[in-house]
């Protein structure tokens, strides 16, 4: 094997680990902002489910990736609403509602497929830079550049808008007038509603934002990977609920998390395709993503407590 | 104040659980006429027993769960079906309903759902479980075991690849290290070894994720494999890999054409219908289990359903057609 | 002529699930003065408060600002109002900023982006203003008590208060904070804004009001003036009978050390050490107290006694029982009650009804118990004559605890530890908070405990306490104990320069 070689290796499985980590940074960053405000949305991945099944049977029927992605935003946000209703203002217990949520996606979803697709058919792949209609020609040059091509620029947009949203999501938690009240309430709800801040409003937002960026990863994952089937995600929607956890509510950590996920999932596939990791240890390195990514970021992410209101109702009396 | 909490929690549920219930249940319905095949050659006429299946995926998954729904039909069957019930206990609780209702005969599409089986079988003496993929009933005498010679197909699908790419990789995407999985895997793995070329072999840890199967089928195109199989129903992401680098694909439980109309080489398909068919004529005759059936070449369970698409060399094919032949006879073995 | 009120509530009635919490009060503060509530734990001083900022909406009655009627129906229209106020329980979210913390709910000038900058710049004008000193940048958790309520005040200003309510905001505040306080409080009064002040402490009511209004269950008792009273004569329109302010303490022979203390030192939160090398003994039958400004090693000291924090040297027994790092259950074993400081955080668990909280430490003991199962009419009993005994207002012992006014917590924890027949009690500000009658039960109780031949150990930042319960008097200071004074030898000037580092 020569080095060239190697070092491309090296460098298609980070571009690999980055196209994979996308659903979850769409997902995880979505929770962050719920979590922030007090607010624990276990329905993550049936949402995911709906939005990517949405997106899917758009671009099959439509052939438009933009039809796609406006129909996972929809479907993330009409389910935000149903959440939001739900926990913000009758009050209903978090953790069961979003189970509620997350098996309503997963049947729901099903069932839509079922009876509006049956046979899973493969979908026009979501366009690269490159394959961009009208614009595709401008980045040509910058995909055929060593090292740097495949790895920053030969990526659909959706990857790119993955991960602008880290910065965009960390500005809006700490230099807005909306990000200070989600912090608050999620915080210290009393506190913030002493001060005129509506406290079901701010939450009803957070929610809002979080599902409606759970549907755009469901529709990102369903039109990367160019099909839909019954339970598609595989709880990826969960994972994500933890990397927001791991990852100690902020967004870059999260971010880390989530490019971590992918990295250690795409080596292992490449070194049991390379018969570094034997054929027999195939189920133990199927573990290896979550633990390694786990045990990272409880040692490497600042631990802060988690916002102290979350999963907690609020009410006046 | 409490009471009123309560009472909204409780609302919200309800609301819940009648939503997912609803959506739970609705896939058991009549499966009716799938598109029956292409040849109906070793069909039987149409039995006048009470069928239903419960199946780990859905009934048009292009793969494990299709293949039995569409065998059915060839048969002129249309079973009740509850499918997705890739939860053990589920499958249970519905394998136990059809018994009670009545159901003549029970085809239980899962190996997992084995264990089951024992419970659920002595209780109902009158029904006849069809159960697969397995080797042998388990001494259960009101239960049939069918079990697919995958590695047959498997070997000649090898050799074809290895022909057609010429000594170069080929990269398996295969599920969980188990049952027909392996077999078709360990049988395509000699195949191309016997045309020269060497397989990379990459077990993804699960059936169903579709993402895990994609990454792996990328990292095999990024090592400079030639062309691409696979197995389970997470195939597909592989599939669309295949045709987005125009690599030769060879699929298996069921045609692959639908997802890859180009470069779907050939596709081993399933016809349970022909150890279906025995099974059901001994039921009529009274005996309601105590045998384990194969699907081999020979009986033509196992069928190689080229693409007609995909222009194959004729030499190619000739060789191929020679290994069937091997096969058969016993002259070359695919374990 | 009567000038205007700046404030009048008229005939105010409020209930709770089986409680009449304000009960056709009537209620009014002018510009420039200082009046304040007065009242037992209970008696409906922050229920009141509460609906004059909108948190609460009243059963009946009304409320006018400068004359006219307000409809208060949220904390956002009694700001409109120009009402500020201060809670009883800081309402400050702990990881924000300063400046955050005084910027939240109001529009920003940027739109959507905040304006800290801004923001920070006037909490600098109004502190200079006022010498309320803080640094707009930090965030809250960093800050002392004394700070903390310093953000609760410019919070108000910042909303230019004309009415400022102040819930016992001395409760939590040292000796000299409380001046501080004060001078502030004063140059508002005289800048026109009207104060309405909340405090359990009646050298600081007289001190600081211009008039005094008298609640007990919920409804107004009396009014009157510093001028026209005194700290008896207020304690008994409080309770509605006579009350004795310091307690008779019978002599009692001094017995064995049972609390012995040696060279213990302990690390604070922030790792530097928080106690430093101290070595103290407490004897049967006496009440040796820990005066000292909080936040010099105190709490600290204690949470290492109980057993929730591990020394770093040194060694602590209770009679011939090595309980050094000892856990919170074997110290306890060794017969040891304990009163916390922070009685939320860890005296009582506040979603849990009264009568739990009252088994929280001997829900295992056999008399509770009916075979494996909880004997529940015992239970209920035993917590009825808990309840009575401390007088503990609550509608049942069914109720969520932290639905309590704050004073009647304390009392539940108190009544609760006094009755586990310790041999050792370690109690840390036990009647801060708490009204005047409850405090003379708690100091007859801790009295009585102490002719029994128990060794108490008192923490207490309020000086009346100290010299009025206290047989010998520990200063601590900077982590260690500067000194150690038998009673009759203590005066108030010596403590305090002493408790000053001096
Ligand atoms: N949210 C609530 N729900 C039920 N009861 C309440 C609530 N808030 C207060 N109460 C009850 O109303 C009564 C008055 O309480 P409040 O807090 O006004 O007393 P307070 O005078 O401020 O006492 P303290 O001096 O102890 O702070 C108490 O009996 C209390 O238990
Ligand atoms: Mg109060």
């Amino acid at each position: 094997m020569s080095e060239f070689f190697t070092v491309s290796v090296i460098f298609a499985t980070l571009s690999t680990s980055i196209r994979f980590a996308v659903p979850y940074l769409f997902a995880a960053l979505g929770e962050t902002v719920g979590q922030r405000s007090g607010v624990l949305n276990l329905g993550v991945d049936g949402i995911m489910l709906l939005g990517g099944f949405g997106a899917y049977y758009a671009v099959l029927e439509t052939d438009s990736h933009i039809l796609g992605v406006i129909a996972g935003l929809a479907v993330g946000l009409l389910m935000g609403l149903v959440y939001g209703v739900v926990t913000v203002f009758l009050h209903a217990k978090q953790g069961i509602s979003g189970i509620g949520i997350f098996l309503f996606g997963l049947g729901f979803s099903d069932l839509l497929f079922q009876e509006l697709v049956g046979t899973p058919l493969p979908i026009r792949p979501l366009p690269r830079l490159d394959q961009l209609p009208a614009v595709g020609g401008i980045f040509e040059p910058l995909v055929e550049l060593p090292v740097v091509g495949p790895l920053i620029f030969d990526h659909d947009l959706l990857t790119f808008l993955a991960f602008l949203l880290v910065p965009a999501v960390t500005w809006l938690l700490r230099k807005t007038t909306f990000g200070m009240n989600v912090r608050a309430v999620g915080e210290n709800p009393q506190a913030a509603d002493s001060l005129g801040v509506s406290v079901a409003r701010t939450r009803f937002i957070s929610i809002l934002i979080g599902s409606t960026l759970a549907g755009l990863a469901g529709a990102t994952l369903s039109m990367q990977l160019a099909i839909f089937q019954q339970n598609l995600t595989n709880g990826i929607g969960f994972i994500a609920v933890a990397l927001v956890y791991f990852g100690a509510w902020q967004p870059r950590w999260v971010m880390a998390g989530a490019l971590l996920y992918g990295i250690v999932t795409a080596t292992r596939i490449r070194w049991q395709s390379l018969d570094i990791i034997p054929q027999g240890a195939s189920d133990v390195a199927a573990m290896a993503p979550a633990v390694i990514t786990i045990l990272a970021l409880v040692l490497l992410a600042s631990r802060v407590r988690g916002p102290a209101a979350l999963t907690r109702p609020f009410s006046r009396h | 104040m409490k009471n009123k909490k309560i009472l909204k929690l409780l609302g919200a549920l309800f609301a819940f659980t009648l939503l997912a219930t609803a959506c739970g249940s609705s896939s058991t319905d009549s499966a009716g006429e799938s598109d029956g095949g292409s040849d109906g050659g070793s069909a039987e006429a149409s039995t006048g027993l009470s069928v239903a299946v419960v199946a780990p995926s859905a009934s048009d998954d292009v793969a494990f769960t299709q293949s039995m729904i569409d065998s059915l039909g060839r048969l002129g069957v249309s079973p009740q079906v509850t499918d997705g019930t890739f939860v053990v206990e589920e499958a249970a609780a519905a394998i136990r309903g059809f018994a009670e209702d009545g159901t003549d005969v029970v085809v239980a599409h899962g190996t997992q759902y084995g264990g089951s089986l024992e419970e659920i079988a002595p209780d109902f003496p009158e029904t006849s479980f069809i159960w697969g993929t397995a080797t042998d009933n388990r001494g259960l005498d009101n239960v049939f075991a069918y079990n697919p010679a995958a590695d047959q197909g498997g070997y000649v699908m090898g050799l074809i690849a290895g022909n057609i790419v010429g000594g170069e990789d080929i990269g398996v995407v295969g599920p969980v290290e188990a049952g027909d999985a392996v077999a078709y895997i360990n049988g395509f793995a000699l195949g191309a070894e016997a045309a020269g070329s060497s397989t990379s072999i990459v077990y993804t840890g699960s059936f169903s994720d579709v993402a895990l199967a994609t990454t792996t089928a990328q990292a095999h195109v990024d090592n400079g494999v030639s062309a691409l199989t696979g197995t389970s129903q997470s195939a597909v992401g592989a599939v669309n890999i295949a045709s987005a680098n125009e690599l030769p694909w060879f699929g298996t439980q069921s045609n692959t054409e639908p997802w890859s109309e180009d470069f779907t080489v050939v596709s081993q398909v399933y016809h349970w219908d022909v150890v279906l068919a025995e099974m059901f004529a001994l039921i009529e005759d009274g005996t309601l289990g105590g045998q384990a059936f194969e699907l081999t070449l020979e009986n033509e369970g196992l069928v190689l359903e080229y693409n007609d698409a995909f222009e194959l060399d004729a030499d190619v094919r000739a060789a191929a057609d020679e290994a069937v032949a091997g096969i058969i006879s016993g002259d070359i073995a695919t374990q | 002529m009567e000038r205007t009120p700046l404030l009048s509530m008229h005939n105010i009635t409020k209930t709770f699930p089986g409680v009449l919490a304000n009960d056709d009060v009537s209620f009014d503060v002018h510009s420039g003065e200082v009046h304040t509530l007065l009242g037992e734990n209970g008696a409906g001083k922050s229920t009141l408060m509460k609906i004059l900022f909108g948190l609460y909406q009243p059963d009946s009655g009304e409320i006018r600002l400068r004359g006219e009627i307000a409809a208060i129906d949220s904390p956002t229209s009694a700001i409109e109002h120009r009402v500020g106020m201060v809670h009883q329980h800081f309402m400050l979210v702990p990881t924000l900023t300063v400046a955050e913390n005084v910027a939240l709910g109001l529009p920003s000038a940027r739109g959507f982006r905040t304006d800290l900058d801004a923001v920070s710049e006037r909490i600098l004008e109004i502190s200079n203003q006022y010498g309320l000193a803080v640094d707009p940048g930090i965030e809250i958790w960093k800050l002392s008590v004394g700070e903390r309520q310093r953000v609760e005040i410019i919070k108000a200003l910042y909303r230019d208060a004309e009415l400022l309510v102040l819930d016992e905001p001395t409760a939590v505040l040292t000796p000299q904070e409380v001046d501080d306080l004060f001078v502030i409080l004063r140059q508002m009064t005289n800048d026109g804004t009207g104060i309405i002040f909340i405090s359990h402490k009646l050298h600081e009511v007289l001190e600081l009001s211009d008039r005094i209004t008298v609640l007990r269950n919920g409804a107004v008792t009396g009014s009157t003036t510093p001028a026209e009273s005194d700290r008896q004569q207020l304690a008994e329109m409080m309770v509605g009978r006579e009350v004795k302010l310091a307690p008779d303490k019978p002599a009692v022979d001094r017995g064995p050390a049972r609390l012995q203390l040696r060279n213990v030192s302990v690390k604070g939160d922030r790792g530097t050490v928080a106690v430093d090398d101290v070595s103290l003994d407490v004897h049967a039958g006496e009440i040796v107290g820990i005066a000292g400004v909080s936040g010099n090693g105190q709490r600290e000291l204690a949470e290492t006694i109980a057993g929730l924090r591990n020394a770093q040297g040194g060694s602590v027994r209770i009679d011939s029982t090595d309980l050094t790092n000892a856990s919170p259950a074997e110290v306890r074993a060794a017969g040891f009650a304990y009163v916390p400081e922070e009685r939320m955080k860890d005296g009582a668990v506040g979603e849990f009804e009264v009568s739990e909280n009252l088994l929280l430490i001997n829900h295992g003991d056999p008399q509770f118990r009916k075979g494996p199962l909880f004997d529940f009419a015992k239970i209920r009993a035993h917590s009825q004559r808990l309840v009575d005994q401390f007088s503990v207002k609550t509608p049942t012992l069914d109720t969520p605890t932290s639905t309590l006014s704050g004073g009647n917590i304390q009392k539940l924890i108190m009544a609760r530890e006094l009755d586990s027949s310790p041999t050792v009690i370690l109690a840390a500000q036990p009647t801060r908070g708490v009204d005047i009658g409850a405090a003379e039960y708690i100091h007859s109780q801790l009295v009585q405990q102490r002719s029994d031949g128990v060794a108490i150990l008192m923490v207490s930042e309020d000086l009346d306490e100290i010299l009025g319960l206290a047989d010998r008097i520990a200063v601590m200071f900077d982590g260690k104990i500067v000194t150690v004074i038998e009673r009759e030898s203590a005066t108030r000037e010596a403590l305090g320069l002493a408790m000053a580092g001096g």
